[in-house]
């Protein structure tokens, strides 16, 4: 590629990056697209090191990093690139990451900087860093974190170790106006003049953060064995005195500051920190993880990460489902020890919340409150934790008085942790509203997949924060710390009659109803559910956002179904049996059943409908079944059911897809996020096994044609969609399909009845752990056996 | 060796097809003599040793004593070989028993080179010539360059570019399946152009040879010299220079074909030419299954179907394009993804599933080798399942007729179609049906006749 194009292209790129939104990976495709896109990226130029080989990572400089994983500093090297980089795809052997100025924001606040994340990527990479990636986390970090907004025993404080930073800050004349000018002024700035024992940050620190100070001098023993790839001085945490400058504003006119400092105006974002230790103003609460909660090592780095500096830095962690995001909230609540407040998706994850409070830490019931449309308690003394759900506070219409009291104390009360539960799921206006409502020192977000079809993700970003950490999917599994799944898309071909039907223009309202009630699909159903109940004794959930479906499969095979409309006794009568009843192994669920419902004992999924490509709803169904499974006792005989357990896997997700609809497009688009994160689907197609199947309903051709006129006779309003409460991320997708939407269907899934249970038993975890997962073939579930040769 | 549809057969195959005036005459060089003798199975290496300095010949009868009662499979195969190669000729003597001789030619070479030794009729190079030459690790690295090279202008000349640097006959040896050659036309890849693309070296460069020989005769080449001159090539000691002068026009004209392939090697030196020759001439006369080369794999294929291949080869590169998209070159790392469009234009050139699959799975990484599988198992089962989704739709040339003038001739029209077994569609209503093309004759014949 000629020099002087590349030149031009990198200005151009220059000019994007002014742009706070633009990433560079889609600078990079637009300069792609212009020249053709057959233009593959070719970086053969980049120069080799001759040790190549022990070095684990290609960096590309349009912000594509590849990682070896078998390389023997993966582990190192993964800690780092998670900080510095957005994860692409993580299967078994190769990673894929993305440079993007959010990315190197969040480095930069977790304390990583420019010179360091240059250093160690260029010891990291085979190859001599591009001079494109170089320039690009010089500009993409020059102004971030040089500046923090620090709040010190109730006064606002702007830091950095940079004076020249301030300076240009105090130019500008809202941010002069605000400042407040000690009278006691002895440095040369004016600044405030404070020594401040910091630690320089190096990846390595955080293990030693967690905890484990005998890995790091393991780790860097075993570093210094690879040819001094990377040397000691960068190794070992490296304490040091560093001159903080910093000036105090007006508390009032803190918004008014943040606002100048964004991108969009000064472009110094600032980074907000609690100094939660020095804070004597607000009232200590007065709570300690009890000594059975035991945080698991990726739990432990992630909050080494918010409390780095001994300071808590806002941001967004990211653990899947069932690997324990509550006990890092809870912890991280324990660890700042003043007033929380909680909020979560709706009435069930709060009373889960409660719960999780009450179990991992010693906090005493009247200093723990839940605030929904049902129960509005207050607790007593100066501090405490409120759980309730982001409806709650972001309500604009009138409350009654009550509430508006409880409302008015949450308004009026300085939080010492703002703790946000499926920050995924909550539209971007929700989340202005709560923040701007509540003043809160620390904001921690959670959250199992941080994809929406709308994009919006980057918008918490500003929000709440940085991404301060994110798991390896397939790394827990390894470890046992969340189910080993297997994913089967199973291929339903469209009966004749059916298919004829789905063609037909007439019928385009009921084209989801008819590929839902394909009765090979139905068939395919039955057979999994009769298969997984009586020859492995599971518990199965069926999912269907069709409600029409959901009625009509739960009726024919005569098993209890939960949707908006059912009822919290029926919901708690349900979900009772489904878990204590030997009876009971099957219940239908429609989307209320995506989040955060907790149904430990579930191992099977069978969706036979879905939202159309939302990978987070397919990452949410599957997170259902990863809580880790314990052993179970099944017709006298154990099963061990752990995960990493003798059985190759232990929970099953299975697909439903009727082929040569639009559902097989649908299935691709939303199998993508699990794909990215090591999962593979495997393809079933032929489902009842072709000797079998007479048993099953619909065996006979005028039984189907009877369920074919059912389908056409229903009201195009009965064959929709359930509609739950608006979700932006659905208005996305309906965009580029029909919507066929029912009013009759709308409900919330409050009052949802909370089934908390605790899997968590650290000590079989950590045996299963050392033992070396055999893959025995003969225990293969038959229906994944090889079928080709 | 990947299943393909070309069947590369052993050299010795070739030789024992000749017909019996050309053998005879090619074993009149040692060097073929020992050729064969090499390739032949152990009990027919012992039997031929055995016969050497036995003038009369000997009975079946008492050669079958030679072996135990379990072997005598064994002794078969060694004397159809024997036969077929003409080594031993079959007689009958005057008590009407077979008897076997030793072929007097083959024999007479084969005693002499015992005796005697043998020497290539080529000169070497003289100790002290000036002219440097390369290393073995220099050849090889020249030889597989060579061959890559070679392989690479296959596939460009897909993309309008010509094979220039090869001599008419090679291209017309390109042009015996590999390329398509229609008359002013850029020569095109076809199927078996892509399949030749997913072989092995030796297998590929068998199928080279073999077409080389086979159209040795229309170029005025006797291929029984051809194949002695091939067969003398593998040898010559590797990375030696010898001389060009004692080669005739044809052969000269050979080793410039050779040259192209990476075969040998041209050096010019200030008076005289050389040529040396490189691995790939002496593997020419191992038997196929033997030489089975193991190559270091690269290839590393996730779940999420992306590939990633440790090279820095642009065949690689544009071989791993046949059937996926590259979408990352990095200095020794080639970074593309298996798509369902990426995959239909390989099936589109007539690659099957079960090449590319069996393409990744022999060039697997060693660090996925001990996985088992080497490539994942949704991975493969995806792609076959692409492969059997392209099958479903199966493509009939027929025809349409219509405007029938009464409902009885449509009648009696469907019913003679279903006679012959050519009915595809009927409509009632309209009077409309399909029949198969092929029956079209029938069908017109079959209509007037009813008028």
């Amino acid at each position: 590629m000629a020099n002087q194009e590349y030149m031009d292209k990198m200005q151009l790129r220059q000019n994007y990056r002014n742009l706070w939104h633009a990433d560079l990976t889609s600078t990079i495709s637009a300069d792609f697209l212009c020249e053709g896109e057959s233009k593959k990226r070719d970086f053969t130029k980049l120069e080799l090191k001759p040790d190549h080989v022990n070095r684990p990572l290609w960096a590309c400089a349009d912000g594509r990093i590849f990682l070896e994983t078998f390389s023997p500093l993966y582990k190192q090297a993964y800690d780092f690139l998670i900080a510095i980089a957005e994860p692409v795809c993580r299967p078994e052997f190769m990673h894929e990451y993305n440079l993007t100025p959010h990315s190197l924001y969040a480095a930069v606040s977790v304390g990583l900087e420019t010179e360091t994340i240059i250093n160690v990527l260029n010891k990291l990479s085979k190859t001599k860093l591009p001079k494109e990636m170089i320039d690009f986390i010089h500009a993409s970090t020059a102004n971030y974190g040089k500046v923090k907004l620090v709040l010190k025993k109730n006064r606002y404080f702007i830091e950095s170790p940079f004076p020249g930073v301030l300076k240009t800050l105090l130019k500008d004349s809202i941010i002069a106006k605000a400042r407040i000018i000690l009278e006691v002024s002895s440095s040369f700035f004016g600044f405030s003049f404070t020594l401040v024992c910091r630690t320089l940050w190096c990846f390595i620190v955080w293990e030693c953060q967690a905890g484990d100070a005998f890995s790091i001098s393991k780790t860097s023993g075993e570093l210094d064995t690879h040819d001094g790839l990377l040397d000691g001085a960068e190794l070992a945490a490296v304490a040091e005195e560093k001159e903080t400058h910093s000036f105090e504003i007006d508390p009032t006119q803190v918004e008014n500051v943040k606002q100048r400092c964004l991108p969009n105006a000064l472009n110094y974002p600032m980074l907000e920190e609690y100094d939660f230790r020095n804070d004597t103003v607000n009232p200590d609460l007065n709570v300690e993880l009890k000594p059975q909660a035991q945080p698991r090592p990726y739990q432990e780095k992630s909050l080494s990460k918010m409390f780095g500096n001994g300071r808590a830095r806002s941001g967004i962690i990211v653990l899947p489902c069932g690997a324990g995001k509550s006990l890092v909230g809870v912890s991280a609540a324990c660890r700042i020890k003043k007033s929380c407040l909680c909020l979560a998706t709706n009435a069930v994850s709060v009373d889960q919340w409660a719960f999780q409070f009450k179990l991992w830490s010693t906090i005493r019931d009247d200093q723990i409150c839940r605030f929904t449309s049902d129960n509005k308690e207050k607790f007593r003394g100066n501090a405490g934790v409120v759980v309730t759900t982001y409806n709650m506070v972001a309500f604009g219409g009138k409350r009654s008085e009550e509430s508006e009291k409880i409302i008015e104390e949450i308004r009026n009360r300085e939080w010492g942790l703002l703790l946000m539960d499926e920050v995924h799921v909550v539209p971007a206006h929700m989340f202005r509203k709560v923040i701007s409502i509540t003043k809160s020192h620390c904001k921690l977000g959670l959250t199992a997949t941080l994809v929406r079809e709308d994009e919006r993700i980057t918008d918490l970003n500003f929000l709440i924060g940085p991404k301060l950490y994110e798991a390896n999917w397939l790394d827990l599994v390894k470890g046992g710390f969340i189910a080993n799944v297997q994913c089967a898309e199973v291929w339903c071909p469209m009966t004749k009659e059916f298919f004829a039907e789905y063609l037909k223009k007439e019928n385009s309202k009921k084209k989801q109803a008819l590929y839902v009630m394909n009765p090979n699909k139905f068939r395919a159903c039955e057979f999994l559910v009769r298969f997984h109940e009586q020859q492995r004794g599971d518990k199965i959930i069926v999912f269907a956002d069709n409600l029409f479906a959901l009625t009509a499969y739960a009726m024919k095979l005569r098993k209890p179904m939960i949707y908006g409309a059912t009822s919290h006794q029926e919901r708690t009568r349900i979900l009772q049996a489904f878990k204590h009843s030997p009876d009971v192994n099957t219940i239908f669920l429609s989307k209320v059943g995506d989040n955060s419902i907790d149904i430990p004992e579930a191992n099977v999924i069978i969706q036979i409908s879905s939202h159309a490509g939302s990978r987070r709803q397919e990452a949410q169904r599957l997170g259902r079944i990863l809580r880790a499974k314990v052993v179970v006792v099944y017709k006298g005989r154990l099963h061990d059911r752990m995960a990493g357990g003798k059985e190759e896997y232990n929970a099953f997700f299975y697909s439903l897809v009727s082929t040569d609809t639009q559902e097989m497009y649908y299935s691709t688009k939303r199998q993508q996020f699990l794909i990215d994160q090591g999962y593979s689907f495997k393809v079933i197609t032929s489902l009842p096994p072709p000797d079998s199947g007479s048993e099953l309903s619909y065996y006979h051709l005028n039984e189907q044609l009877d369920l074919l006129n059912k389908v056409l006779n229903a009201g195009d309003d009965a064959v929709g969609l359930e509609q739950l409460e608006e979700d932006a991320d659905d208005v996305a997708l309906q965009k580029a399909r029909r919507s066929v939407g029912s009013m009759s269907a709308m409900s919330g899934a409050s009052g949802m009845v909370y089934m908390e249970y605790n899997t968590g038993n650290s000590k079989k975890i950590s045996q299963v752990q050392t033992k070396n997962k055999t893959k025995d073939p003969s225990k293969r579930h038959f229906l994944f056996k090889k079928r080709f040769g | 060796m990947p299943q393909v549809r070309i069947v590369a057969r052993n050299f010795m195959d070739m030789v024992a097809a000749l017909p019996s005036a050309k053998l005879d005459k090619l074993y009149e060089s040692s060097f073929i003599c020992e050729a064969l003798l090499r390739s032949l199975p152990p009990l027919a290496k012992k039997y031929t040793l055995q016969m050497l300095f036995i003038e009369s010949p000997v009975t079946a009868k008492s050669m079958e004593e030679w072996v135990l009662p379990d072997g005598f499979s064994k002794h078969r195969v060694a004397i159809d070989r024997l036969l077929q190669l003409r080594i031993f000729l079959e007689l009958s003597d005057r008590k009407k028993e077979t008897i076997y001789l030793i072929n007097p030619k083959f024999q007479s070479s084969m005693q002499k080179y015992l005796l005697h030794g043998g020497t290539l009729p080529r000169e070497s190079m003289p100790l002290g010539a000036t002219v440097r030459l390369l290393t073995l690790e220099d050849l090889e690295a020249y030889a597989q360059k060579q061959w890559e090279c070679f392989l690479l202008q296959l596939i460009n000349s897909a993309q309008a570019e010509r094979l220039t640097n090869f001599s008419p006959s090679m291209i017309k040896v390109f042009q015996r399946g590999l390329l398509s050659s229609r008359e002013n036309e850029v020569p095109r890849l076809t199927e078996n152009g892509f399949q030749f693309l997913l072989m092995d070296t030796n297998a590929q460069l068998w199928y080279i040879i073999r077409e080389y020989i086979t159209t040795s005769e229309d170029r005025g080449v006797d291929s029984s010299d051809l194949i002695s001159f091939l067969l003398e090539l593998s040898f010559h000691s590797l990375a030696e220079a010898y001389n060009l002068n004692t080669l005739d026009d044809v052969q000269i004209n050979v080793i410039k074909d050779l040259a192209d392939l990476g075969l040998v090697k041209l050096q010019q030196g200030r008076k005289e030419s050389w040529f040396i020759p490189t691995k790939l001439a002496s593997n020419l006369a191992v038997s196929l299954s033997d030489s089975s080369s193991h190559k270091q794999g690269f290839v590393v294929v996730e779940t999420n179907f992306r590939i990633y291949a440790y090279s820095s080869s642009k065949l690689h590169s544009e071989i791993l394009r046949l059937f996926s998209r590259i979408e990352y070159l990095l200095p020794n790392l080639i970074v593309g993804a298996i798509t369902k469009e990426s995959l239909y234009t390989a099936f589109e050139n007539g690659i099957t599933a079960e090449q590319i699959i069996s393409f990744l799975q022999q060039n697997a990484h060693a660090r996925v080798a001990e996985r088992i599988p080497t490539v994942p198992e949704n991975v493969t089962d995806q792609i076959r399942l692409w492969e059997t989704d392209r099958n479903r739709v199966e493509m009939i040339p027929s025809h349409l007729y219509e405007d029938f003038p009464s409902k009885d001739v449509f009648e009696a029209a469907c019913e003679f179609a279903r006679e012959v077994g050519g009915l595809l569609w009927e409509d009632a209503v309209k009077m409309q049906l399909i029949v198969r093309g092929e029956l079209h004759q029938q069908m017109r014949d079959f209509l007037r006749r009813l008028k």
